[in-house]
């Protein structure tokens, strides 16, 4: 079987330790999580987790079971047969100046990018989009010298059109 | 979070500390024995236990003190293994509670339900390495079914309420509660009625175990059956855990289906009845492991193809159309992929599926006939002609004597498998292992907790002179307590199951495992914690006379058997072999050409 990239949503009680049990059951059965990202709700008692694993469908689904074994889990679902959209937010900071400069905020306007910070040495940007946009604007951007980066990882919703029944998280 | 529950006791709106509704509680879930050590962050409750009982001298919780909280875990796991019922443990903070990771994990590994209170620091001081204290939620949480820390003493009944529903519920397993000094000592009114709303966990569970089975899966089902020439059952602890074995037996019988079972599966059907096969797997019965590869349909019943019965996933079973029914989900097709599942209670499975095929036969004469020539010709066997005498001859003897009536408790390795292959037992819950985690130093408190729930039954430990030095403390417990437990040790000088490894597969260097020339007298240590019944016997001595005073002495008694250390656990299927391939040892006729003595390469399986 083959393994590929698969989006996984969690709806979990918003309590102490909730987290460090998710990513417990993934680090005690061996499967590694590529990304992971935890917000509040507008429910404030439930927390949504995107998990970003890689695996066979083996593997994803033990990964759902277990999941769903754990106490504090309200619903799992995995994401990638469905219709979604995904988002991640970078923030970059590379070195700028002179005619190189405006070389930078022509690439980040391409982008659809924000300057939100600069001095006279560097800029940093913030660009938001799906995984291949933000591999694309990395690949821009390493030519010009990158001092500092953050990524948020993954969030991702199911697109209107197929969560008729949605829940509201 | 806290939601409501019908129940209302009469303590409901009474204003006490938390410690006093902790022990309501517990009473209320109709505790009558709690495991456990005191100590300064769990006073409180020991208090409460002390004035509960004061208070209802008619009704007491009993309270058993271990030698070490390790002890604890597992005579609250023996309790719960043995009744079905919950099993409680009340211990302190840091070191208390850390003691008993190893019991939680256990009775996580083979889903026993207990509830383990520990005291933790107060509020204030959580955070600060203060004295005794640990993370408990972040050990535990690795290990358990489900952690509280009680930060709301308002939460704090509802919470022991919800960690008895947790335990026992859906796939069973120990839930540890996390209690502070300070939550303990609050005072409040006392609310009968509430348990936390968990609302994905009872959605599931609750849809799991009333789950019905669709007409078209039953269909499905007994197509299959009626298709099969040689159908088999895989009986596995689920089957205890679920108490399916009425069900499962009637299942048997209905429809003549033959069965083996797993180690945790043992007592789950009658051994002496002639359509069960014994345990199959690494030290399997041969029987059992033929009748696996030549049955050409195998339904698993709360079993879970695990590495000691399926070496090698894709080699077992290998020409069988594959059933499985578990509660959890989680297992089916984890290891081997199945043809038909079905997640759901056991016994409520087992019983739809009688109702549904009321008039479905199944002649499988040939089938059962094959089965019983293996069974005569395979049988498990020994060196009866030896000078010195042989662990299995002893429980051979013993065997004559409980006629598969007594609760049998073991500590881990040889004795173990033997007394997994030389028993007979006749109804469920009657044979208590540590199968999964395989934890040495088991059996001793597992017996005194199975005593605890069964003051009336034959409770044994079968035990080797590795595995109860690893929690002997207790010991002294069943002295203290007059628990009538039976404690037979196999000696054989040595940590047998790694002696036969290393004879096997490392050229007989057995290091770390030979205890020849330790000097433990341990009839003077039984004699020492005040056993009135201590002795040894060996070869020569009328072992079958002393079998039986050891059995009928009023309280508890200890018997030390000096045992052959070279009597390998045969049959063996060893790591990375398939069932064709088992050893079947100097004793046990090989039906193939396979090798019969260990000639394989070192492996990394285990």
């Amino acid at each position: 079987m083959t393994e590929k990239k698969h989006t996984i949503c969690v709806l979990v009680a918003n309590q102490f330790g909730v987290l460090a049990r998710v990513s417990g059951m993934f680090s005690a059965r061996g499967y590694n999580i590529s990304s992971l990202c935890v917000g509040e709700t507008d429910d404030p008692t439930v927390s949504r987790m995107t998990v970003i694993v890689r695996g066979d469908d083996q593997v994803l689904a033990q990964i759902i079971q277990q999941l769903n074994k754990l106490v504090d889990v309200i619903q799992v679902e995995d994401l990638t047969a469905r219709s979604y959209v995904e988002r991640e937010l970078i923030m970059i900071r590379v070195a700028a100046t002179g005619s190189v400069r405006s070389e930078v905020l022509g690439v980040v306007e391409i982008f659809r990018g924000k300057i939100v910070d600069l001095d006279a040495r560097c800029i940093t940007v913030e660009v938001t989009g799906a995984q291949e946009k933000i591999q694309a604007f990395l690949e821009m951007m390493r030519g010009y010298g990158i001092l500092e980066m953050v990524r948020t990882g993954e969030i991702a919703m199911t697109r209107a059109a197929n969560n008729a029944s949605g829940n509201g998280h | 979070m806290v939601g409501l529950k019908a129940i209302k006791s009469s303590a409901h709106g009474q204003i006490m500390s938390g410690a006093e509704m902790t022990l309501q509680v517990l009473a209320e879930e109709g505790v009558d024995t709690i495991f456990g050590y005191s100590g300064g962050a769990i006073l409180p409750t020991y208090d409460a236990v002390f004035q509960y009982n004061n208070q209802h001298p008619d009704k007491q919780i009993n309270l058993v003190v271990p030698a070490n909280e390790q002890g604890a875990g597992f005579m609250a796991a023996g309790y719960a293994r043995a009744s079905g019922k919950v099993g409680v443990a009340l211990v302190t903070s840091g070191p208390g509670a850390t003691n008993t990771v190893t019991p939680v994990r256990d009775c996580m590994a083979d889903s026993v339900p207990i509830v383990v209170i520990c005291g933790q620091v107060a509020r204030s001081a959580i955070g600060t390495d203060a004295f005794q204290e640990a993370p408990v939620y972040s050990i535990m949480s690795s290990c358990a079914k489900h952690v509280f820390l009680v930060k709301d003493p308002k939460q704090l009944a509802a919470t022991v309420r919800t960690a008895f529903q947790i335990a026992r519920s859906g796939r069973p397993g120990p839930v540890v509660i996390d209690v502070p000094k300070d939550v303990q000592n609050w005072e409040g009114a006392y609310d009968s009625e509430s348990v936390l709303q968990l609302h994905g966990y009872q959605d599931r569970t609750n849809s799991a175990s009333k789950r019905k089975m669709p007409e078209k899966k039953k269909d499905a089902f007994f197509k299959l059956l009626e298709q099969a020439k040689k159908p088999l059952l895989y009986v596995g602890g689920g089957v205890v855990i679920a108490d399916a074995a009425d069900a499962l037996q009637r299942f048997m019988k209905q429809y003549q289906l033959p069965a083996v079972t797993t180690l945790m599966g043992i007592g789950a059907v009658d051994t002496t009845d002639e359509l069960c096969l014994n345990m199959l797997g690494m030290h399997g019965a041969a029987h059992a492991n033929y009748a696996v590869d030549d049955c050409d349909f195998l339904l698993a019943l709360g079993a879970r193809f695990d590495d000691r019965v399926a070496g090698i996933p894709h080699k077992f079973a290998a020409n069988a159309v594959i059933a499985q029914i578990d509660i959890d989900a989680a297992e089916i097709g984890k290891v081997k992929p199945v043809d038909w599942s079905f997640v759901g209670d056991l016994k409520t499975a087992l019983n739809e599926l009688m109702d549904h095929g009321k008039d479905f036969k199944l002649d499988r004469s040939s089938w059962i006939s094959h089965l019983q020539k293996l069974k005569k010709e395979h049988a498990f066997n020994f060196n009866r002609e030896s000078d010195i005498l042989q662990p299995q001859e002893v429980l051979e003897a013993l065997n004559a004597i409980t006629k598969g009536k007594a609760i049998i408790s073991t500590g881990v390795g040889q004795h173990q498998m033997f007394a997994a292959q030389y028993f007979d037992f006749k109804k469920t819950r009657s044979f208590l292992t540590s199968g999964s985690m395989g934890t040495m130093g088991f059996g001793l408190p597992a017996a005194i907790g199975a005593q605890a729930a069964n003051p009336d039954a034959l409770v044994i430990d079968v035990d080797g002179d590795g595995s109860i030095r690893m929690n002997i403390g207790e010991m002294e417990t069943c002295t203290t307590y007059d628990i009538p437990v039976k404690i037979l040790l196999l000696n054989n000088h040595g940590d047998g199951m790694v002696v036969q490894w290393q004879s096997l597969y490392f050229d007989n260097r057995f290091s770390g495992t030979d205890k020849t020339l330790h000097s433990k007298d341990f009839v003077k240590a039984a004699e020492a914690d005040g056993f009135k019944f201590a002795r040894r016997v060996s070869k020569g001595d009328n072992l079958q006379e002393v079998l039986e005073a050891f059995v009928n002495f009023e309280g508890p008694a200890f018997l030390e058997v000096l045992v052959d250390k070279n009597s390998f656990v045969f049959p063996m299927v060893g790591p990375g072999m398939a069932y064709k391939d088992m050893m079947t040892g100097p004793y046990i006729k090989s039906r193939d050409s396979g090798p019969t003595e260990g000639t394989l390469e070192t492996s990394d399986s285990f």
